[in-house]
């Protein structure tokens, strides 16, 4: 089947995800540059161009080492008449804040996109910010799609803007469109063969320095009031006039965009609410007066349908107060400031504010999830079946003393840092005292060996967050000598985000060598870090004595928890499997003797891998409880056999060919094999 | 406009996104046709939350479809707004269950996998009768397999039990999308002949 992403055309149809859409929208548009640094819910944004750029021409793309680079990356290419794309997670702009600051001084050659993949909920992020505030001072204007078919037709679009008015454009996705998957009608791409960058001093613009600074800053307010007059006639807006006019609903009107437009709509037909004016905003900022103006004459009440603060809201209360118009502006009295806006609460909210009722079957629904949702345990990620940062964290624990304890008192601080080791913040672990952003972990707990000397710090970071922005943060602490335990966890990839290469990565996933991949235990050496120690995070036991060795050390250690991630290693056995295939080879597996196990939780609980499962004898509610392992997801890490402390754990080596079918019940697989 | 809405929801590695994904491919021929709706995919770990919603509009008219105010649909399913609920773990079928209302169809697998909570013992699992007396209290349309055992029997891993479970949505609903164009997309696909043997288990449950 040929590759619709690349070879789509005008009239093809497919299923693609919103992120997918947004790179199509920019490969029809015809980028040759394109860059981020992974972030979920954006990620897919640039794989899509990167898994595909062997087939298409003349295409860089690139995972920076962070978003400050990506951007500015993207920055480069524009100024040699490339277009280029850059993607990032909503808090990257706080990385990639300072080259954003610049873009408007300097403008652009060849259109320049930045797409954001906003996060409200954040259900994998640690804040929920809606970065279309930062526009306010960047002035990089904000297109806000509203679907997959607008995800792309609206990047497309965004290039001409960008270079007719020589601003980079701010594309905004949140998760809710970046994972929206379904139909996009394709369109064509540009003739790309004939890129090639070309860059030429532009002095004027590029160099901002004392009165050169002050005259751009001017020269970029005028194209931002130039680009009103364009927002006012873009097709990007849309007012939809009531259809029957002097009837009271008729002088009622809602104002959306983005993804929550598409909620506004869906619930005014879930009540049958169809005769109300509305404004749907492509283009969020600058926002055009006049268009303003336009559709809140007649108007005597309106509401913004948007999520987080109400960044619509404030500025079009600006924009009223200085038309003098008289109506009513409801926003954040009607809609949360915080979470996820999901379709029920714009349902509830649009019904309550017009004294409508939602459907029978849509309250009924609600009240039932209420009831429900007591008799419902949480559930929340953990670590994969397999994954090393569990033996790190519970060696953490046990070097600690902290296994399975939520206390506040502790003389052992452990900072946590962003990637998928954040998981051991949670439940059973409990193993984190903050987390915020990328490389708080090191920095705050610096500070904080230096201002409570009576504890101890371990501070965490992963090998993709140390090469993000943490060497500047290891170098400060080691040049004010500060008194902390640092443990890199160095698993070769940025896994979370669908594992990205990191500097660290030595072998490609189908075994090909990477060329200048950093020694990471070289690079610490030469930033001036004495106390070096590599240890592999499954071997339990000793990581937990080394850790507490390290704690009795002064000055700053660093402990290297070196075993690369579980997914990529059992992929890469997958790939060599596949090309060497040795039938009855031996086989081992692990045991848990159920007649030996006295269930002290050591494996079930504190190490908490998912592979251990329990169940009740004879499969009778009440019967009595034991654990066994799931052989169907474990992976042989033999992490729980090394923790066992009553040796009820047994390594069972066989030959593959007579257990191929009894994987259904674990015990059945011994019954051929008798005792050892 | 007709409307037919399913919720898929499981657990990271369930193949709770691809079964979503085969569905959404059932309507590419026609302009009339659309179909959308957003994955949760929380993150790379196995254990986590993971949902599909699969939204099919079938329009009336070119005058409807070119409505405004009729052909732009939201991502997400409103409570009671599903008619078919999937659910590949019987704990998330109840926490899925605020997505059906009393005409709706639940399909989901009796196999549990125990939260973190539960493990730790600040939680207790619900008994399958307990889930079964809260789901029928909503609706009467309730289909219950142990999908991993159908799977593990049938292809020695649990790998099967999203399209088997497609294979029951065509069996029990009334979901309007012929069941060849799916055997049609599944032939296409890696591992068809697997694909198509678990989808004929589902179909004759």
């Amino acid at each position: 089947m040929a590759n619709l992403f690349v070879d789509g055309k005008y009239g093809d149809r497919g299923i693609v995800l919103g992120n997918e859409a947004i790179a199509r929208g920019a490969l029809e548009a015809g980028i040759g540059y394109a860059s981020m640094y992974p972030g979920t819910p954006a990620s897919e944004i640039i794989i899509a161009l990167d898994k595909n750029k062997k087939n298409i021409k003349n295409l860089y793309t690139e995972f920076s080492l962070n978003e400050h680079i990506s951007l500015h990356g993207a920055i480069g290419a524009s100024w040699t008449g490339i277009r280029s794309l850059c993607a990032m997670k909503n808090v990257g702009l706080n990385v990639a804040s300072e080259p954003a600051h610049f873009l408007a001084y300097t403008g652009v050659k060849a259109g320049l996109v930045l797409a954001i993949g906003s996060d409200p909920g954040a259900p994998s992020s640690s804040n929920e910010q809606d970065d279309r505030w930062y526009s306010l001072h960047t002035y990089m204007p904000i297109i806000e799609p509203s679907n997959i078919q607008e995800a792309k037709d609206f990047t497309k679009k965004a290039f001409d803007i960008s270079e007719q008015f020589s601003f980079g454009i701010i594309l905004m996705a949140p998760s809710r469109l970046c994972h929206n998957a379904g139909i996009l009608n394709f369109g064509d791409c540009s003739d790309r063969d004939l890129i090639s960058g070309n860059f030429k001093r532009d002095p004027e613009n590029y160099l901002n320095l004392f009165n050169l600074a002050v005259k751009n800053h001017k020269k970029y307010l005028e194209r931002n009031e130039l680009l009103k007059k364009y927002v006012y006639n873009s097709e990007l807006n849309m007012i939809i006039d009531a259809q029957i006019s002097s009837t009271k609903s008729s002088r009622i009107g809602f104002i959306s965009s983005g993804i929550i437009y598409s909620h506004l709509i869906e619930a005014l037909n879930f009540i049958n609410a169809d005769n109300y004016k509305i404004l749907k905003l492509g283009i969020t900022f600058p926002l055009s007066e006049e268009l303003i103006n336009k559709f809140l004459d007649n108007l005597d009440e309106v509401v913004i349908v948007e999520e987080a603060e109400g960044f619509l809201e404030f500025q079009i209360k600006k924009i009223a107060f200085e038309i003098g118009y008289h109506g009513k502006i409801h926003g954040k009295n009607v809609f949360k400031a915080y979470g996820e806006l999901t379709i029920d609460d714009v349902i509830n909210g649009v019904a309550g504010f017009l004294g409508k009722a939602a459907p029978e079957y849509f309250t009924a629904a609600v009240n039932k999830s209420e009831i429900l949702s007591d008799k419902t345990p949480q559930r929340m990620g953990t670590f994969c079946v397999g994954c090393p940062h569990r033996g790190t964290i519970y060696s953490i624990l046990k070097a600690s003393g902290y296994s399975n304890t939520d206390s506040k008192d502790r003389d052992v601080i452990i900072a946590g840092d962003i990637g998928c080791y954040t998981l051991g913040l949670l439940p059973p672990y409990n193993a984190m005292d903050w987390l915020t952003c990328m490389n708080s972990g090191l920095s705050i707990g610096q500070a904080i060996s230096i201002a409570d000397k009576s504890k101890k710090i371990i501070a965490l970071v992963g090998d993709s967050t140390f090469y993000h922005s943490g060497i500047p943060v290891l170098m400060n602490a080691i040049q004010n000598n500060s008194n902390i335990l640092y443990i890199i966890l160095d698993n070769s990839w940025t896994a979370m985000t669908g594992h990205q290469k990191t500097p660290s990565t030595k072998t490609d996933i189908d075994g090909t060598p990477i060329p200048n991949s950093v020694n990471l235990k070289d690079l610490l050496k030469s930033l001036g870090v004495s106390y070096i120690k590599t240890v592999d995070p499954n071997s339990v036991k000793r990581f937990s004595v080394i850790i507490k060795e390290a704690l009795t050390e002064k000055g700053l250690k660093v402990i290297i928890a070196k075993r690369e991630c579980i997914l990529q290693e059992e992929r890469r056995k997958k790939i060599k499997n596949i090309k060497s295939k040795t039938e009855n080879s031996p086989e081992m597996f692990y045991e848990l003797q159920k007649e030996r196990c006295v269930k002290c939780n050591e494996c079930f609980v504190e190490l908490a891998c998912p592979a251990i499962q329990s169940a009740k004898e004879n499969g009778i509610n009440n019967g009595k409880e034991y654990y066994f392992i799931d052989p169907v997801s474990c992976v042989k890490c033999g992490v729980c056999y090394e923790v066992c402390p009553n040796s009820a754990i047994r390594k069972v080596e066989f030959n593959l060919h007579p257990v191929i079918n009894s994987a259904l019940n674990p015990e059945s697989q011994l019954s051929f094999l008798g005792n050892k | 406009m007709k409307k037919f809405n399913i919720a898929i929801t499981g657990l990271g590695g369930q193949g709770i996104i691809t079964a979503g994904t085969i569905l959404k491919n059932a309507v590419l021929d026609s302009v009339m046709e659309d179909v959308s709706g957003s994955e949760r995919r929380g993150g790379a770990q196995r254990e986590g939350y993971v949902e599909a919603f699969v939204k099919y509009i079938f329009y009336d008219s070119i005058a409807e479809l070119q409505n405004p105010r009729k052909n732009m649909h939201s991502p997400m399913i409103a409570s009671g707004d599903a008619d078919v609920l999937i659910s590949l773990e019987p704990l998330e079928t109840l926490r899925a269950a605020s997505y059906v209302n009393k005409n709706s169809v639940i399909i989901f697998n009796t196999n549990p996998h125990i939260p973190i909570s539960v493990r730790m013992g600040k939680n207790k699992y619900p008994e399958l009768d307990d889930i079964l007396e809260s789901l029928y209290g909503i609706t009467d349309n309730v289909f219950y397999y142990d999908f991993n055992k159908l799977s593990l029997e049938n292809f020695g891993s649990i790998i099967s039990c999203n399209v088997i479970s497609l294979g029951v949505l065509f069996a029990k609903t009334n979901i309007p999308v012929s069941k060849n164009v799916i055997e049609n997309i599944l032939l296409k696909g890696s591992k068809a002949k697997d694909n198509l043997r678990a989808f004929n288990i589902g179909l004759n449950l």
